[in-house]
């Protein structure tokens, strides 16, 4: 039934964007997880990829979640001598998260989220409206 | 000649009657003929397949439930296999009242 496929695949991607959070979630709370020691590397910062992938079940293209990659830029570094991770020179390797970054991200995943709970409503609505033709 | 028209007029017109009761009896005779040889699917069967659906829907909500209380579902799914089964049930009643209504204004024909 296409209103059922429908359901479901804005189910996929309400799964899409809570694995997304999940990984907004992991890359924000880690934003100031520096190492212990000198050579330690801090926490990398993680970007969550999305496929397309042909569901015979659904009979439609769904969203799933791929590899989680690595972000490789540059770690920030700070001055703090005090620190147990500080190098010679007194500087910390931070991990490459910048929060501001992370909260876009996290707009964006709320809004697509949001896009996707939209479809199941007005799917839903397009049912009932045409249900009620028997009704009537 | 002018006596002829009207009656060609009503042998017209009692030909088209009888050939309307042979067009009103024939298509019963093939519709009963094909309820009893099962050729294609009849309603029973239609109204039969999809209250099993239904049925079947509602049990993969309810597993869905319980695992969502026990921790092992995902909301998502939750919510998506409870309004699947909710538009089931709707579509299903729907179908029901609509048959009902129709049985119904069938008995209170006059005979």
């Amino acid at each position: 039934m296409d209103f059922n496929s429908s359901l479901r695949i804005a189910a996929t991607g309400l799964h899409a964007q809570t694995a997304r959070m999940r990984v907004i979630a992991e890359n924000l709370a880690n934003a100031d997880s520096a190492g212990k020691a000198p050579g330690d590397e801090p926490y990398r910062r993680r970007i969550p990829t999305f496929e397309t992938s042909f569901d015979p079940d659904v009979g439609g293209k769904v969203v799933e979640v791929g590899k989680l990659a690595y972000d490789m830029s540059d770690f920030t570094s700070r001055y703090e001598p005090g620190h147990p991770a500080a190098d010679a020179k007194g500087y910390v390797q931070y991990p490459n998260v910048n929060s501001l970054i992370e909260t876009m991200d996290m707009r964006e995943a709320q809004r697509t989220y949001e896009a996707n709970l939209n479809v199941v409503t007005v799917t839903r609505q397009m049912l009932g409206r045409t249900l009620d033709i028997l009704r009537g | 000649m002018a006596i002829t028209t009207p009656f060609n007029a009503a042998a017209a017109a009692y030909g088209n009657a009888s050939k309307l009761i042979n067009q009103a009896a024939t298509p019963n005779k093939d519709l009963l003929a094909q309820t009893g040889q099962g050729g294609g699917p009849n309603f029973a069967e239609m109204l039969a397949s999809q209250v099993q659906g239904v049925v079947d829907t509602g049990r993969a909500s309810d597993q869905m439930s319980l695992d969502m209380v026990n921790g092992k579902a995902n909301v998502v799914d939750m919510v998506t296999a409870l309004s699947q089964t909710e538009i089931a049930i709707e579509s299903m009643v729907t179908v029901r009242d609509r048959v009902i209504s129709a049985y119904e204004e069938i008995m209170r024909m006059p005979i």
